[in-house]
């Protein structure tokens, strides 16, 4: 195991490699100053220019280039955003919170939601039911996000007027960041309106995380179905049933968790579409994340922000499909058994 | 009383190429206390109708029969829950692939533990540990010494035989009155599966487990059992009490099984072509009419396009127009019109 974990790292590392030197490659192409792409600095006063020069090594050959851009970055130094002329790491860790919590919110609908469903269109006999499940189910794959999103936000939030439609939290509140995660700090602070706060918060995140859970929700109903599907009909579910157990327990124990395997591995798969449709999402109702923030900063032309948002969205995508490799193989045991080598 | 008597049992599978008889009008009765071995190529039905019995049909099958009494009560007439009450309890089955009748992301131990009897005569927050207890001892009873080892690991950790042993002690832990074993010692070394079968017959012996014991073997089955039935293309074509089936087999499918058994003892033998019928069982979407051995029977008349019904004659029962060693049946007319 040992072993496996070491090799999933060696993976994380290459990887991650590779990213930082097309970053580098794709920097030295911006069409502004090199100085200005690399660091943010607008106008840099000679003192600046011969720092610079010094810590990114400017006179020296590319590839020693690239170790100090690599030394640099690895140091947590992404540079100031040309346009607020902050450091980029200060807003980085101000809009990533944000996200986490949208995506996690997103996923836990997706999973909540969807397990359940796909659960029940392969036990159905009913034609009717698996047919409308089904016919839902990719109806909601082929809907365009920003379609669907601005549909919802017209619907629920102007024209029935349930939802909020746009930022994170009313303006009205003022919570203090301890966790970043407003859902946690609304519930943490010590203001006499932290339950009104909590709630208007949950409200605000409704919309967009339906939004942005319907593709991994529908990628979840159909893979549980049809992995429940071929295991129902598995000798190990009719033995179980040949002992007497009651069919809920068969599902519970002994199906959910081999159905579940291949939904995780599919999850794992989905993460780069969902962090791109996250993106969307946040732009649509200007969730104040990671994904609105390098959007504005495209707009802007702010090569220091484009760098940071990009280097963190694809090193946290690298991160978790690797993380949820290593689940998979932890929570399958048959998988265990290609690890040993095991016929 | 017989413990489970069937009656033309017709079972018919709804395949791509249209609706096929995979089993045909097949009676078997068992008493109580006895080993019922039940032979036939694979491919005969003997696992469908195993499934049948225990009430476990394929999503695609549909089950018809005359009657199906188990003890005295109707199966046929019986709701799903009531059958699923009666497997496990009072009906076990052993199957034939043990490592795939395992969950292979459960411990084999976690399993085992979820089949055990629940004592309803101690305090509930013990019974978990009792159970844990009753397991071991099952797995020690059916032969294997390191249980704590084997019910920590995967299905897929262990050896077929020790799958299969599992598989009997969660199958006989309820303390059945019917052991359903289909092909139990498939695929095992000869050791394991003489193992096997004296652990069976002993829990016929000491339990008064009743067993239909369903292999490919008629050598095998012949030592262990006290009555047979021989199955070819999902029909019964003879049954019997073993002595007298093996002694004179009246049905010419029973006979060239007997014949198929090698002779060692006789030297002339050596390297002679081994008797088989010609040909090879028919596929399910091509049965010929009449007897469905007709086409490869060397006994087979003008008058074996009419299919031979099951007939009764002291305590013997077989399926042919022209039996060996006896007389036809009469319950029908010969020329029929």
């Amino acid at each position: 195991m040992i072993r496996y974990l070491i090799r999933r790292l060696n993976l994380f590392l290459a990887t991650s490699l590779i990213l930082f030197i097309v970053m580098f490659i794709a920097v030295s192409k911006f069409p502004v100053d090199r100085i200005a792409a690399l660091t943010g600095v607008q106008q840099p006063t000679a003192q600046q220019i011969t720092r610079i020069t010094q810590d990114y090594r400017l006179n020296d050959g590319q590839i020693s280039q690239f170790i100090a851009y690599l030394q640099q970055r690895l140091d947590g130094d992404l540079g100031l955003s040309s346009t607020s002329q902050n450091l980029i790491l200060d807003e980085l860790t101000a809009v990533l919170p944000a996200s986490f919590e949208l995506g996690f919110f997103a996923g836990l609908i997706a999973v909540l939601f969807g397990i359940p469903l796909g659960v029940l269109a392969s036990l159905s006999t009913n034609k009717i039911t698996q047919h409308s499940i089904m016919a839902i189910t990719l109806t909601g794959y082929s809907i365009p996000v920003f379609w669907l999103g601005l549909t919802l936000s017209l619907w629920f939030g102007v024209q029935l007027g349930w939802l909020p439609i746009s930022g994170q939290i009313n303006l009205l509140y003022e919570i203090d960041s301890v966790t970043g995660f407003l859902l946690i700090d609304t519930l943490l602070s010590d203001s006499k309106y932290a339950l009104s706060a909590f709630l208007d918060a949950l409200q605000h995140i409704i919309l967009p995380a339906v939004t942005l859970a319907v593709l991994p929700f529908t990628v979840v109903v159909r893979i549980t179905r049809s992995a429940m599907m071929t295991i129902m009909e598995e000798t190990y579910i009719k033995a179980a049933e040949a002992r007497g157990l009651h069919t809920s327990t068969i599902v519970m124990r002994h199906a959910l968790p081999n159905a579940f395997i291949p939904v995780l591995k599919n999850l794992g798969l989905m993460l780069g579409a969902f962090a791109s449709y996250a993106m969307v999402v946040e732009v649509i109702f200007s969730w104040p994340g990671v994904g609105a923030w390098l959007v504005s900063g495209i707009y802007q032309r702010d090569y220091t922000v484009i760098q940071g948002g990009i280097l963190s969205v694809a090193l946290l995508i690298i991160f978790l499909s690797i993380l949820i490799e290593i689940m998979h193989t932890a929570l399958n045991p048959i998988s265990r058994k290609e690890l040993y080598a095991a016929n | 009383m017989p413990l489970l008597d069937i009656r033309n049992l017709t079972i018919e599978l709804d395949t791509p190429h249209g609706r096929v008889k995979a089993l045909e009008r097949v009676s078997l009765t068992l008493n109580p206390g006895e080993i019922h071995g039940l032979v036939g190529e694979s491919g005969s039905g003997r696992t469908l109708l195993a499934k049948a019995i225990l009430g476990i049909p394929g999503h695609n099958w549909t089950v018809q029969a005359d009657r199906m009494m188990w003890d005295g009560q109707n199966l046929m007439e019986m709701s799903a829950r009531q059958r699923r009450a009666l497997m496990g309890c009072e009906m076990a089955m052993i199957f034939q692939d043990p490592m795939s009748s395992l969950d292979p992301a459960i411990s084999v131990g976690a399993q085992l533990i979820e089949a055990m009897p629940e004592n309803k005569t101690i305090s509930w927050w013990k019974r978990a540990a009792d159970k844990r207890i009753n397991a071991q001892q099952w797995l020690h009873k059916v032969g294997i010494k390191n249980t704590q080892k084997v019910m920590s690991s995967y299905a897929w950790e262990l050896s077929d035989g020790e799958c299969q042993k599992v598989m009997i002690a969660i199958a006989v832990a309820n303390k059945p009155r019917l052991l359903i074993a289909d092909e139990p010692t498939n695929s095992m070394e000869l050791r394991t599966q003489a193992q096997i079968f004296r652990l069976l017959s002993k829990l016929n012996q000491l339990q008064n487990v009743s067993i239909l014991l369903i292999s490919h073997e008629l050598e095998t089955l012949s030592q262990w059992c006290d009555r047979l039935s021989v199955m070819y293309s999902g029909q019964i074509m003879e049954s019997g009490p073993t002595a007298d089936v093996i002694a004179q087999p009246y049905h010419p499918y029973t006979k060239a099984l007997l014949d198929n058994i090698p002779d060692y003892s006789n030297a002339e033998h050596h390297k002679t072509m081994m008797h088989t019928l010609p040909g090879s069982a028919p596929a399910l979407q091509h049965l010929p009419i009449g007897c469905r051995l007709g086409p490869r029977c060397p006994q087979a008349q003008k008058h074996c396009v009419n299919q031979p019904s099951l007939c009764h004659q002291k305590d013997r029962y077989f399926a042919c127009h022209f039996p060996y060693h006896n007389e036809p049946c009469h319950d029908e007319p010969l020329t029929k019109s």
